[in-house]
């Protein structure tokens, strides 16, 4: 482990037992005599280190067990077997000095008192962590100038929309300054908007207070923007680690190309350059998209700008969604250094 | 002191959350109120013309009623009892993640809702004793003082009980069972409807093998001068007793809890 490692997870395993209720009645009455359990892998054998300073995106489907281990890391759940360290401690100890140095963001839920205005949840944090004045004042100023949600602090937090709810939580969360920021689908159902302002201020934030950061997401818009470097993880394994750049040199087997033609071309003549994905010969507009082994990809552009009578030609990467849906889709999944 | 302070700004919080519902709150004083209510109508009742039944006097009786309704609204007011679906919906993470001591956290609360009641107890007791007058023996200081510290003993009692329930929300999302038993429970053998020692002298050394007796029969007992000074120390040392078996208890049922905690959702 290097000096300025920040977490440091080895081995880790969390494994739930579930119970499983046949439907309807007939189920409800059999489950209160004899119930079937099974174990549930959320986090099967996973190993990972973190800088500081660096902001790492959790991938994967729902359940794949990114927010287990966040939680792990948080000191909410207790490791089947392995060691996890945060900032030195092991986090189930919960030692308060560990945890004036971290928060945990969930998008789903939030610690906002719900009958009563925001400030003062923001002032019970300034108590709970024994933020001195000065600093609670200026972090306060800062946080809610970023923001810009100084006109909603008087406002009861169950009157406020998502949105505003959610940046109110944040300052929430951020208002002890702390080093390590877990964030679990901060920008979930928010619009395109506000996902973009929270995106941009998760940004500074890391920057100007040098702040390790784990997000987990499903819109890939908050990865691909934030983070360079991704986790990838699938029914509790972790199947890829390392710069998100990289999983598309990686996975992606093709290229896709967009070709809009001048005349109309046939199908069987297109189909010798590669796999069909789109294909319109309709009026005036005859276009199609193309799926190419990236190898060749652009060795066979050559070739249909000789044969066809090509307007406009574009190579571009598949969308890292389609990526990952794809490494996703796969039965095996072995697990990738 | 900084500590404390934290705790102090939460019994604050809990407090303004509990005044946000003003129709809730006069809804359930006026249900504790209701049920005083019915318990002297019904003792006033059976005495009629009677001097004296089951060795009480209507007086005594009616006293008895008075403080024991006043003993049991500050030792059984809780916050609490929705604790369990706190647990087991994972709203506790928010808790267990901040430098608080969970315990503490929780205690705030409800010593929050007991404060809050309070203020209402006092009126109601007024309005009671205008209607009842029931003869009020004032207590000397030293019994006064026992009595209060009593009350305590019966709140943290409770607070402990309560946290035993709240902790089936670690396992289970059924507790209102449980729960509903246990105030069943309460309400017949804490001694609020009518005093312990009418019951069959059986059921009454069965009552007094559990807690039950010190979540109001016992204090109002004291505060009405019926237990003798040499008895006042045992019945110290039982109170004292059952607090220490329940922290020991809570201590280990929570943090089993804790440990399989899954902090569904959250």
């Amino acid at each position: 482990m290097s000096k300025d490692t920040v977490i440091s997870v080895k081995n880790l395993k969390k494994y739930f037992q579930v119970y499983h209720k046949e439907p309807g009645l007939k189920g409800s009455i059999k489950s209160l005599w004899s119930r079937k359990y099974e174990v549930i892998k959320a986090v099967d054998d996973i190993s990972f280190e973190i800088k500081q300073g660096e902001m790492v995106g959790f991938i994967g489907q729902n359940g794949a067990g990114k927010t287990t281990t966040l939680k792990v890391l948080s000191g909410l759940l207790y490791p089947t077997s392995g060691q996890v360290r945060v900032l030195g401690f092991n986090p189930w100890d919960r030692k308060s000095e560990f945890q004036k140095q971290f928060a945990l963001v969930m998008g789903q839920k939030n610690q906002l008192w719900w009958d009563l205005p925001a400030m003062e949840t923001f002032l019970l944090n300034k108590a709970i962590y024994e933020i001195p004045d000065k600093q609670f004042q200026a972090t306060l100023d800062r946080l809610i100038d970023l923001l810009d949600i100084r006109d909603i602090l008087d406002i009861q937090v169950r009157k406020l929309s998502l949105g505003q709810r959610m940046k109110a939580e944040l300052v929430a969360a951020l208002l002890h300054n702390p080093k390590v920021l877990f964030l679990d689908e901060p920008t979930i159902g928010l619009d395109v908007v506000m996902q973009k302002i929270l995106r941009d201020f998760i940004k500074q934030y890391n920057k100007e207070f040098k702040a390790t950061i784990i997000l987990t997401s499903h819109y890939m818009d908050d990865v691909k923007e934030l983070c360079e470097r991704a986790i990838i993880i699938d029914k509790g394994r972790k199947i890829f680690d390392g710069k998100l750049q990289n999983i598309i040199d990686k996975y992606a087997r093709n290229k896709i190309l967009s070709l809009v033609f001048s005349k109309e071309v046939k199908e069987k003549d297109l189909k010798t350059f590669g796999q069909i994905k789109e294909f319109a010969q309709d009026g005036s507009a005859y276009t199609a998209t193309l799926l190419v082994p990236r190898k060749t990809a652009t060795v066979q552009a050559g070739k249909i700008l000789n044969k066809l009578p090509v307007q406009d030609l574009n190579i571009e990467e598949p969308p890292i969604e389609a990526i990952i849906r794809e490494v996703f889709g796969d039965a095996k999944n072995t697990p990738v250094k | 002191m900084k500590s404390l302070r934290k705790y102090w700004s939460l019994l604050k919080i809990s407090w303004e959350t509990g005044l946000v519902y003003r129709v809730n709150i006069l809804l359930w004083r006026f249900r504790q109120f209701l049920l005083t209510l019915m318990s002297l109508t019904l003792w006033t009742v059976i005495f009629g013309s009677a001097d004296e039944v089951f060795s009480y006097t209507n007086a005594q009786m009616i006293t008895y009623i008075f403080v024991a309704s006043v003993a049991q609204s500050i030792i059984l007011a809780t916050a609490l009892n929705g604790l369990a679906r706190t647990v087991y919906t994972g709203e506790l993470s928010n808790v267990l993640v901040k430098p608080v001591s969970v315990y503490l956290y929780l205690a705030a609360q409800d010593v929050a809702d007991k404060l809050k009641n309070f203020g209402f107890i006092i009126f109601e007791s007024l309005g009671l004793y205008l209607i009842f007058q029931p003869p009020l023996v004032i207590p000397s200081a030293a019994i006064a003082t026992l009595f209060v510290l009593w009350l305590i003993g019966g709140a943290v009692l409770n607070f402990l009980i309560t946290l035993l329930f709240g902790a089936i929300g670690f396992w289970s999302p059924d507790i209102w069972g449980p729960r509903f038993l246990f105030f069943m429970i309460v309400s017949f053998t804490a001694g609020n409807l009518y005093p312990l020692d009418i019951l069959p002298e059986v059921l009454t050394r069965v009552l007094f093998l559990t807690p039950f007796p010190y979540f109001a029969y016992m204090q109002s007992q004291l505060f009405l001068g019926r237990i003798d000074s040499s008895e006042t120390l045992l019945h110290s040392a039982v109170l004292a007793f059952w607090i220490v078996v329940f922290a020991i208890i809570v201590k280990i049922v929570w943090g089993r809890g804790i440990r399989s905690y899954s902090a569904q959702g959250h």
